[in-house]
């Protein structure tokens, strides 16, 4: 059983891992095509039209009066198609897997047992029903929670590195931004290990909440 | 039970402020104030649009509408001015009197100092210290974003020439957004940041 969520945890951590990689594989596009003689003509076309090329054959080819005018260093102009927004990019997962963690975390705490063990005429601990670490609602949405909380600070940093600097200050919404999302995902993960490593009823909410009020500030910051 | 139901009315008190504070927002721009900002759940991630019809027409009519959150208020301060305006970056930009000030205290009401837009208050902060910055493009925050772009791609572009033409290269410029995801640099359409 023990494997078996362990093995369900890894496989959930793969599978965020495959998303972030698809969508950063989706950002870069690397070209596996093998050149053409054709491809290469067409390819560098514009960058011979802007040498000055006096070869009869480039100038029948280019079949334009500017053609050999251009300037080294100078940019040809294309006409520019009407542009879309990507519907999805590795800034738009690292956002909507934020907003994810929230609304998960938000869950977890709705599906949490209402109490757990007893205040009154208890019987010993040895005659209580073991504990259950997994296979509840609350546990799976926490492990979920956990599990985007680690996507969400991974794709931060692949895709908005740039946006942190420590000369900046504190002050600087980004840098906040980091630091209270890595220090709420880091609260949420020791809540969900603090639980599911203890056989007897432990005190983890306060520090799961605290942890999600942070990625709550972290993402309005940056709103 | 009952702390499900605590949990359940928190969120629904929440949400109904919330929207009804993004009600308000709608019609005013949650006003520019921590409380308006805190429950308005409008993307303020760029730079307050322009809003004023006669600063856009103004100032638009020679270059990019820059909004005032791209530079803090001491910098409006000292750009606008019927002097200043005399040799505005080589060219003689005088407005009467009238316009200069309704453009002048646009542009300090809205700079990046008094905004509580995300890009304003990093430009905020940055320059919080030391001398009013004159050109947008010399803000760290903006060069460092834009470093690593070849030159080729700005100053030897004839679709955009100089990285003050924002509006070149970013697609929704005019409403404030800067995401590198509305960015698209003419005659480079494979580029990608």
């Amino acid at each position: 059983m023990k494997y078996r969520v362990k093995f369900r945890n890894i496989a959930a951590g793969i599978c965020l891992a495959t998303l972030s990689g698809m969508v950063y594989a989706d950002d870069t596009v690397v070209n596996l095509a093998l050149p053409t003689a054709a491809s290469f003509y067409t390819n560098n076309f514009q960058s011979l039209k802007s040498r000055s090329f006096n070869s009869p054959a480039y100038l029948l080819a280019a079949n334009e009066a500017d053609a050999v005018q251009g300037q080294a260093g100078v940019t040809p102009v294309t006409p520019a198609a009407e542009f879309q927004p990507p519907w999805m990019s590795g800034r738009k997962a690292h956002q909507y897997l934020g907003l994810g963690t929230v609304v998960f975390a938000g869950l977890t705490a709705l599906t949490a047992p209402s109490r757990e063990g007893c205040d009154h005429n208890c019987p010993p601990a040895s005659q209580q029903p073991p504990r259950q670490t997994s296979g509840t609602t609350h546990t799976r949405l926490a492990r979920a929670t956990a599990a985007m909380a680690i996507a969400t600070v991974m794709t931060g940093l692949l895709y908005h590195w740039d946006d942190f600097h420590l000369e900046d200050g504190w002050k600087d919404p980004d840098n906040l931004h980091v630091m209270l999302a890595s220090t709420g995902a880091l609260l949420m993960l020791y809540a969900v290990n603090k639980s599911a490593k203890s056989s007897v009823p432990t005190s983890h909410a306060g520090t799961a909440e605290l942890g999600a009020v942070a990625m709550v500030v972290a993402i309005k910051l940056t709103w | 039970m009952q702390k499900k139901l605590k949990v359940a009315a928190l969120l629904l008190a929440a949400a109904l402020l919330g929207s009804s504070a993004y009600a308000e927002a709608e019609e005013n721009i949650f006003g520019e104030n921590f409380v308006g900002w805190l429950f308005n759940f409008q993307r303020t991630k760029g730079v307050k649009p322009v809003t004023d019809k006669q600063y856009q027409d103004e100032c638009g009519e020679c270059h990019f509408a820059y909004q005032p959150g791209l530079l803090p208020a001491k910098s409006w301060e000292a750009l606008l001015t019927a002097e200043a305006l005399r040799k505005h970056f080589g060219v003689n930009a005088e407005l009467d009197n009238d316009t200069l000030k309704v453009i002048h205290d646009y542009a300090v009401d809205n700079a990046a100092d008094k905004s509580w837009y995300k890009r304003s208050r990093k430009i905020a902060v940055a320059t919080a210290e030391g001398p009013a910055p004159l050109r947008i493009t010399e803000l760290r925050y903006i060069s460092r974003k834009h470093h690593d772009i070849p030159e080729k791609m700005i100053r030897g572009n004839k679709g955009v020439k100089s990285l003050s033409f924002c509006d070149k290269c970013h697609t929704q410029a005019a409403k404030g957004v800067y995401d590198a995801d509305t960015v698209a640099v003419p005659n480079y359409p494979d580029w990608d940041d």
